[in-house]
């Protein structure tokens, strides 16, 4: 029941910041946003899971199957539980969720229980999408998450908030049909009463890559490639995050993006992994342009937010490589990267959201030599950039490291050819340290200069702290990776032999 | 208590020292330098109990810490090697860090800098970084570190961040050696790929690469070659990782970075130069020598890119004005020495060369440090002059490490780069390809010589030429201390491996060889007797029968001869600029080859418009896309929306339309014509 409580925790407290006085809102949900932090850490330290969820792993914290609903044939059934995929997601949208609202605190100075009540929305459905092993259950959790999303942007983003937003929503929300109809389509032609996700997934097993297996698989893989994002489906990324205020910024890349990669994992990869392997090239083609081009989008843009959300592009075609990899280090390293990246890319948006307060403008050109003004800041800024380049010891190039030496030796493509899509996209190093090198030597030293003429003055010590706390946890992920690694092997394992031959 | 046990420490206590200096720095009496000095002092005393240790015959081996837990084939973990090898660069980089932060006291302090807690954080991590590397036993926890000795650089580089140029060099060096890196860990991926396993030395059950390399080469063992052939499986993957070793090395193409990081404090450069960042390249050949010694291919390219090396950045010193700059390239050249010693199997020698090299060029940073506080921070040569007499201990100590550098009798350079020459003329000789990495190697002494005296020269001979030089003021001694034990280092250090007297005497005295020999004590197959065999055997590179005197007497007078050239031209109370005299040679030297001009234009006029086009085209067609197919929803949304128009005429017309469509469509389905 723990997980149905976290979830209640944040949807009644969404509730109850909705209501309370904009003058206490944030604190408020500071507090409340504690909770689920707590719990999460409690059932990390508690978890007792092995295997994987849909693969007839010990599941923990499992509830259900309850059957709610009878549907004609088939029963909607409540099923919640973790394994080692989804226990670290589910504690990193916890940690997010409460660092993003302290970060909040400065931008936000209008609207605040709204604000912060469709925060605590988000996080409870966000816990839903990693907890929920019913597919309707999950969809429903799947689509609420948008909802806040939609008004997060729209009310409380930047001048061209009302585009982005729709586009955000439409982008994903058709997405999410044409995955829906996918599945749904696969789930007819089964012999099942409910849409159990394991149940299915055991019906699949040796399906093969029949005709409807491979439409539903690409109907699937479309729409989970728009929330990812890959390339060419991306660019409704860039448009969000400009417009997005910061705290929801490091939701959107933090977690957010996060739902398309484990949706792939748990869906396309788990449930269909004679498709997936059939048509490796396509997708390891994707992966590689997503990486490259994604960086190569990076280098050419001068808004340190732009910057940071083409790149998210980049990291996330490495998760893609690590999950066609189908080796232990190839998708134990992509979800490694998932918290990896949510951690670090959460991070760099959180000190770009620091900068802006105090500069109020992103732009590369208008500022320099902001490490004199703002040391600890840009200090951070430093950290999170090499951290996001792939600097040993802390968690990025734990993750990197395990997805390049996991689809190495990976065997899905012939004639070693996975050795050389990952020489490829590990090209990708070198630009991410080419644009973030070249931002920071421009905004962060040189003498001072500042086109919008503010006075900058050290940011405030709440601005800080979640920019402390997430270092240290990046940091703390890169020297000992175990903390969630052994999990997660143990999770991914079975997928693999699930994969017939490897 | 055995001296292993505080192995750890070695590496750990500078880390402590960066922990305070960036803690509490700040409130500290001489801002967190203190705390360097002990860590480092202490780094010292452990590194020589090691070695004390190592001579006692013993190795040490530990796996410290799983990163990953051990599992199937892979184990990722951090471990410790201590051997002959690491054990003396332990020493040097902890004696070399010791005497840097020592100095800097004088260099940073007295001069009161700001931002010195950062300063001395930044050293701290440095030498924990690179001890770290040095005694790291497998090659990721070796790639960790040598990433993060390219991360404190970057840091020690920009020191200065609040000026234009440093930030810039900054990023220079860390992207250069970063593009190296890219190659380096798809080498380190691809070992642990093939090989399972990145181990060093085969010790406490594991089992090395390069003798795992070995035995598949000889058929013994079975490995994954990614469908070559072993041999060309293997050369490749030698070839990735020395991209790593050319980026830190500073070896052609990837050289670039390294005049331009002297924008960093003069005592980082001497520490960057000497014993870490640079170092860290060659060690690393060194380290998996096993490996290298195994493909005559990877070797003859490891020579050749040394021996080029050498020569090219030799010419570019010689018509440099800024004393830091001749010292960068001769930085520069010097590494190309040990890469073409590596290249001809001369374990020994490469490692003899790293050493001498690392006390003479922080002798000689620290020197022209001296010179620039005490001409109140001049860095041009035409501005100094006449320091001889104002600057005593500098000037003695400098003019040692200078006889060094220029490979004069009886320095300590001499012996170390004349083993060099001597190694490579032996395989030369037999090998003709390899004479090509002998020649221009020795061409490249000529130049050394001339540029090392010319700066000499330039720099305290003469009448002073500028205020500054002629009000120079006095060092204290926290200057002075580190320059007299590097000067004494830098002129008796080739003393435990002279082979020409060897020769001439028949005394058993090459201290060095018998060290790396394992004749003390060492890990079986790291041994320079086993990296012979390698080379002869495997490799197959047999060397020829001289004796060392006529090689070596040829060196020094190739030496010698670059240094009476430089004395000729330059030994005068006001000398001239004679580059002009070199005509387009001399802009072509000065403009360092116009290298930085191709990788300025490789950046900005081939990846930065590639990467707006990318940008053009992912706003315009890919996102056109997206923005057409939703225009058109809307368009056709707003089109249809004009039928709706409110008229019950208009409807029932379409109504009556549609049935009469209907019919007929059945009409003609049912065949009823």
């Amino acid at each position: 029941m723990m997980i149905e409580a976290l979830i209640a925790v944040a949807l009644i407290g969404s509730l109850v910041v909705l209501a309370s006085p904009d003058r206490y809102a944030a604190q408020l949900a500071l507090a409340i946003s504690l909770i689920p932090v707590a719990g999460s850490l409690w059932m990390y330290s508690a978890f007792d899971g092995a295997g994987n969820a849909l693969l007839g792993g010990d599941i923990a914290f499992e509830t259900g199957p309850i059957t709610w609903v009878e549907v004609g044939d088939y029963a909607l059934q409540w099923h919640m539980g973790l394994d080692g995929v989804s226990m670290p997601l589910v504690v990193l949208t916890t940690v997010l969720t409460t660092l993003a609202i302290l970060s909040a605190w400065t931008p936000i100075d209008e609207r605040q229980s709204q604000f912060y009540g469709l925060m605590l929305l988000m996080q409870g459905s966000l816990i839903g999408v990693f907890a929920a092993l019913d597919f309707f259950v999950w969809f429903v959790f799947w689509e609420a998450v948008l909802v806040p999303m939609y008004f997060l942007i729209g009310v409380w983003g930047g001048p061209r908030r009302k585009y982005a937003a729709i586009k955000f929503f439409v982008y994903t929300n058709v997405a999410s049909l044409v995955m829906f109809i996918g599945f749904i389509a696969l789930v007819f032609s089964l012999d099942v009463t409910t849409f159990g996700l394991p149940e299915i997934t055991a019906a699949l097993e040796g399906t093969g890559p029949t005709p409807l297996a491979t439409a539903a698989f690409f109907a699937m893989f479309a729409g989970f490639a728009v929330k990812v994002p890959i390339v060419p489906v991306h660019t409704w990324l860039p448009d969000a995050h400009v417009e997005a205020p910061t705290p929801v910024s490091v939701m959107l890349a933090g977690v957010l993006l996060k739902m398309g990669t484990y949706a792939l994992l748990r869906f396309n990869f788990t449930m269909l992994p004679e498709v997936a392997i059939e048509y490796a090239p396509f997708i390891v083609a994707l992966a590689v342009l997503s990486v490259i081009y994604g960086a190569l989008l990076a280098l050419a843009q001068r808004d340190l937010k732009r910057i940071v959300a083409y790149s998210s592009i980049s990291s996330m075609g490495y998760v893609l490589l690590g999950l066609v990899a189908y080796t232990v280090h190839g998708v134990g390293g992509a979800t490694f990267q998932m918290v990896s990246h949510g951690l670090i890319s959460g991070l760099m948006f959180m000190t770009v959201g620091v900068i802006y307060n105090a500069t109020h403008t992103r732009m590369v050109t208008d500022m320099s030599g902001l490490a004199d003004k703002m040391p600890v800041t840009v200090g951070v800024f430093v950290a999170a950039a090499f951290g996001y380049m792939g600097l040993p010891l802390m968690s990025g190039f734990a993750a990197e490291y395990f997805v390049f030496v996991g689809s190495f030796q990976s065997d899905t493509l012939p004639n070693h050819g996975m050795a050389l899509a990952t020489a490829i996209a590990m090209f990708g190093i070198v630009v991410v340290a080419g644009y973030l090198l070249f931002a920071m030597q421009r905004t962060m030293f040189g003498p001072f200069e500042l086109e919008t003429d503010y006075e900058i003055v050290p940011a405030p010590v709440r601005d800080v702290t979640p920019l402390l706390v997430l270092l240290g946890l990046v940091i703390l992920l890169g020297i000992a990776p175990d903390l969630i690694y052994e999990m997660i092997r143990d999770a991914v394992s079975p997928v693999l032999e699930n994969g017939g031959d490897l | 208590m055995a001296a292993f046990d505080f192995a750890p420490a070695i590496a750990l206590l500078p880390f402590v020292s960066f922990l305070i200096a960036l803690t509490v720095g700040k409130h500290l009496p001489k801002k967190g330098a203190l705390p360097g000095i002990a860590a480092t002092a202490g780094a010292l005393l452990l590194s020589i109990w090691a070695v004390v240790a190592v001579a006692g015959g013993e190795y040490h081996h530990a796996v410290l810490y799983e990163w990953v837990a051990a599992e199937e084939a892979l184990s990722f973990h951090f471990g410790i090697l201590i051997d002959p090898l690491s054990a003396m660069m332990l020493v040097i980089v902890s004696l070399i860090a010791f005497l840097v932060h020592v100095f800097s006291l004088g260099y940073m302090n007295d001069e009161g800098e700001i931002g010195l807690p950062r300063y001395y954080a930044g050293l701290g991590l440095f030498t924990f970084s690179m001890l770290a590397f040095v005694y790291a036993d497998n090659l990721l926890m070796a790639f960790m570190f040598f990433e993060l000795v390219g991360l404190c650089s970057f840091l020690l580089i920009g020191f200065w961040f609040r000026e234009r140029a440093p930030p810039s060099a900054a990023k220079k060096a860390f992207l250069v050696t970063r593009f190296g890196d890219y190659f380096f860990l798809i080498g380190v991926v691809g070992v642990f790929a093939t090989f399972g396993t990145g181990m060093f030395a085969s010790v406490n059950g594991f089992e090395s690469f390069p003798e795992l390399a070995e035995a598949a080469l000889a058929g013994e063992a079975d490995v994954n070659t990614f469908g070559f052939a072993a041999e060309t499986w293997f050369s490749i993957l030698g070839l990735l990782v020395l991209g790593g070793v050319i980026g830190k090395s500073a070896q052609f193409p990837l050289h670039t970075w390294l005049p331009d990081a002297m924008e960093g404090p003069t005592p980082v450069s001497a520490l960057i130069h000497a014993a870490t960042m640079v170092a860290a390249g060659v060690y690393l050949v060194a380290r998996m020598y096993g490996f290298y010694a195994l493909s005559p291919t990877l070797l003859a390219i490891i020579a050749f890119v040394g021996g080029f090396t050498a020569l090219f950045a030799a010419t570019m010193g010689v018509v440099k004005n800024d004393v830091k700059q001749v010292l960068a390239y001769s930085t520069i050249s010097q590494y190309g020495y040990m890469m073409v010693a590596l290249g001809v199997g001369a374990y020994v020698a490469a490692t003899f060369h790293l050493m001498t090299h690392a006390f003479f060029k922080a002798l000689l940073f620290l020197g022209a440090g001296a010179v620039i506080i005490a001409t109140h921070h001049e860095q041009n040569m035409w501005k100094m002059g006449g320091l001889k007499d104002r600057l005593p201990v500098t000037y003695w100590t400098f003019l040692v490490g200078s006889l060094a550098l220029a490979g004069i009798l009886p320095f300590s350079g001499f012996w170390s780069k004349d083993e060099v020459l001597y190694d490579a003329l032996l395989i030369g000789l037999e090998n003709p390809i390899f004479l090509g990495a002998y020649a221009m190697a020795l061409l490249a002494v000529f130049f050394t010589g001339f540029y090392t005296f010319r700066m000499v020269l330039l720099t305290f001979h003469g009448e002073p030429r500028s205020d500054h030089a002629e009000n120079a003021h006095a060092l204290g001694w926290n200057v002075k201390f580190p320059l007299v034990v590097l000067g004494v280092l830098a002129a008796v250090a080739g003393f435990i491996n002279m082979k020409p007297v060897e020769d001439l005497t028949g005394a058993e005295i090459l201290y060095l060889e018998y060290w790396l020999d394992g004749e003390y004590g060492a890990v079986e197959g790291l041994t320079y007797g086993a990296y012979n065999t390698l080379v002869a055997d495997v490799s197959g590179l047999g060397a020829a029968d001289i004796g060392p005197l006529l090689p070596g007497v040829i060196a020094l007078a190739v030496a010698v001869a670059g240094v009476a050239l430089a004395w000729v031209l330059y030994n005068d109370p006001e000398p001239e600029e004679h580059t002009a005299r070199l005509g387009a040679v001399r802009d072509l030297w000065y403009n360092n080859y116009y290298q930085d001009e191709a990788q300025v234009w490789l950046a900005r006029n081939v990846t930065l418009p590639l990467s707006r086009r990318a940008d053009t085209f992912d706003q315009g067609v890919i996102d056109g896309v997206v923005n057409g197919v939703g225009s058109v929803s809307l368009t056709g949304g707003d089109r249809l929306r004009r039928i709706q128009t409110g008229l019950v005429t208009n409807y029932a017309a379409l109504i009556a339309l549609g049935l009469v469509v209907l019919l007929v469509a059945f009409a003609v389905v049912g065949g009823w014509f």
